[in-house]
């Protein structure tokens, strides 16, 4: 990394990292389209950070459509609207509490997994064994990464959607008796491709940020075993706050085009 | 500090084909100077090892070979090429002549040992052919005498058996050119003795020319045709393994001191 070998210190080592940055990314934009892409690596890799985040996902997801109908009936039943109930819990979880919690559990599980693994992988020589023996560790490593979380993310947001609005559900009908019709009718009356498209836009941006500040962190980790630790604690420290900052970009792009 | 020079004792052979000229390599890393005035000249089918105390810069000076460092000053040529001038294509081709065993034996450890052998076939020399690919990780792993470990991961395997993989999987690509990065560091003397002898035996099937970076003298004395000391970042002793043994050099003495 360019600001270690040259020992930068403030204004100047951020600059060198975001210059190193660009040119990572740089990096990972060519190597999509020369040399033949890994497609076993790919598909494993969606494999380990789609199909074993699931669980994970599901539960959490589930947890929060249950916990939102618990909170949100008091207040809805002293308005006489608990018939919004339905409508309330998919507005703000398609919108807004899907994606981001979602995003945020991948940025905990799978960002620092990429990290820890690819700063092991450095500390342990393994990159640079496959550098000097001719192969391509960006594409091997980084290019495959990178574009399976930016294709799992959006798909576990949607099935954690779908199991929030199940643990929702379930929830209603503690203290009421709601079929299961009438729920899920309510909700897909009540919300339009404008909750569902940026939403689904934003996850796609979440993914990619996950993928490359994993990538980024342990790619460029030092060498030594404490690194490990920081490359994995700084990824997912990074991730995170990429996370609210796309966010809230979103939500600033989405308000001009759809609800003005 | 005085340089001493140690007339090598097969200067009377006909002069070689020089393969790897270093002339005036300085590396810093921030503040520290690392190399401060590298040369050295390896002939076709030499064996050069590059004795040294740790952190003197041993490993760099091979780093720079292959491109991963890049110089802050002077000449590194090889097979008669600038590498310093070298674009990302250019190293790659070298890349593929010249093999590098890393300390650990850097077996990426994610993959079994047929997996990390198939990865320089199928990603640097881009063999379809799977009758090939078999026959040649076959080969390999009966030339380190290993056959049985072929499904087995790399956590499965002793330090001397990663090293022995390690070298099999750079060997399969049969490069010209093998630089070991202190290939017997944390093994005991009977497998170290192992490995030097096996590091002979790869020269004289796979006619490589190499350097051996070792604080290791049993390593040097099995493996060495011609000896470099280094110290505060440049060579002050050079010769055969019998006469700097013999030599008053101060340093080369405190090398040699417990060798009987």
């Amino acid at each position: 990394m360019a600001e270690q070998e040259l020992e930068l210190s403030g204004w100047r080592k951020l600059l060198a990292s975001i210059g190193d940055q660009c040119v990572f990314f740089t990096r990972f934009l060519r190597n999509i389209f020369t040399g033949g892409f890994e497609w076993s690596e790919f598909v494993r890799q969606c494999y380990e950070i789609g199909y074993r985040s699931m669980m994970l996902v599901g539960i959490t997801s589930f947890i929060m459509g249950a916990v939102l109908i618990l909170q949100l009936r008091p207040s809805m039943v002293q308005f006489g609207q608990e018939g919004m109930l339905p409508k309330t819990l998919a507005v703000s979880l398609i919108r807004e509490i899907g994606p981001v919690i979602t995003a945020l559990i991948c940025a905990g599980k799978i960002a620092s997994g990429i990290g820890a693994e690819l700063g092991s992988m450095k500390v342990t020589e393994q990159i640079d064994a496959m550098e000097v023996s001719g192969a391509n560790p960006v594409q091997y490593l980084v290019v495959t990464r990178i574009l399976a979380v930016t294709f799992m993310v959006p798909l576990l947001t949607i099935i954690g959607d779908i199991i929030g609005l199940i643990g929702g559900f379930i929830a209603l009908n503690f203290t009421d008796s709601v079929s299961y019709s009438l729920y899920f009718n309510k909700i897909v009356a009540s919300i339009d491709y404008s909750d569902f498209l940026p939403a689904f836009v934003k996850t796609i941006f979440f993914g990619f940020a996950i993928g490359f500040v994993g990538c980024y962190k342990g790619f460029n980790s030092n060498k030594g075993t404490e690194s490990v630790g920081v490359a994995a604690n700084s990824a997912v420290v990074t991730a995170s706050l990429w996370v609210f900052v796309i966010d809230a970009l979103a939500v600033q792009i989405t308000s001009i085009l759809f609800y003005r | 500090m005085e340089e001493v020079k140690e007339q090598n004792k097969t200067a009377s052979k006909p002069k070689s084909e020089v393969v790897i000229s270093i002339k005036g390599l300085k590396k810093s890393f921030g503040k520290k100077r690392v190399l401060t005035d590298i040369n050295l000249e390896v002939n076709r089918g030499e064996n050069v090892v590059v004795l040294g105390k740790s952190g003197q810069g041993k490993s760099v000076t091979i780093e720079c070979l292959v491109g991963m460092l890049v110089p802050d000053a002077g000449s590194v040529k090889v097979f008669g090429d600038e590498v310093t001038e070298m674009d990302e294509k250019q190293l790659k081709e070298l890349r593929m002549k010249i093999g590098f065993l890393f300390q650990s034996g850097a077996l990426f450890d994610s993959m079994t040992v047929r997996e990390n052998l198939e990865f320089p076939l199928t990603r640097v020399l881009k063999i379809k052919d799977e009758h090939e690919i078999d026959k040649r990780v076959k080969e390999a792993l009966e030339g380190v005498g290993l056959t049985d470990a072929i499904d087995k991961l790399p956590s499965d395997l002793s330090g001397g058996m990663r090293k022995r993989i390690g070298l099999a999987r750079t060997l399969i690509i049969k490069p010209e050119i093998m630089l070991y990065d202190e290939p017997t560091t944390g093994l005991d003397p009977i497998t170290s003795r192992e490995i030097s002898e096996l590091i002979l035996e790869m020269r004289k099937k796979y006619k490589t020319t190499s350097i051996i970076i070792t604080h290791d003298m049993e390593c040097a004395r099995i493996t060495s045709d011609r000896v470099v000391i280094m110290d505060e970042g440049k060579y002050v002793a050079e010769g055969t393994f019998n006469s700097l043994h013999k030599s008053n050099n101060e340093i080369a003495r405190s090398f040699f001191k417990d060798i009987s």
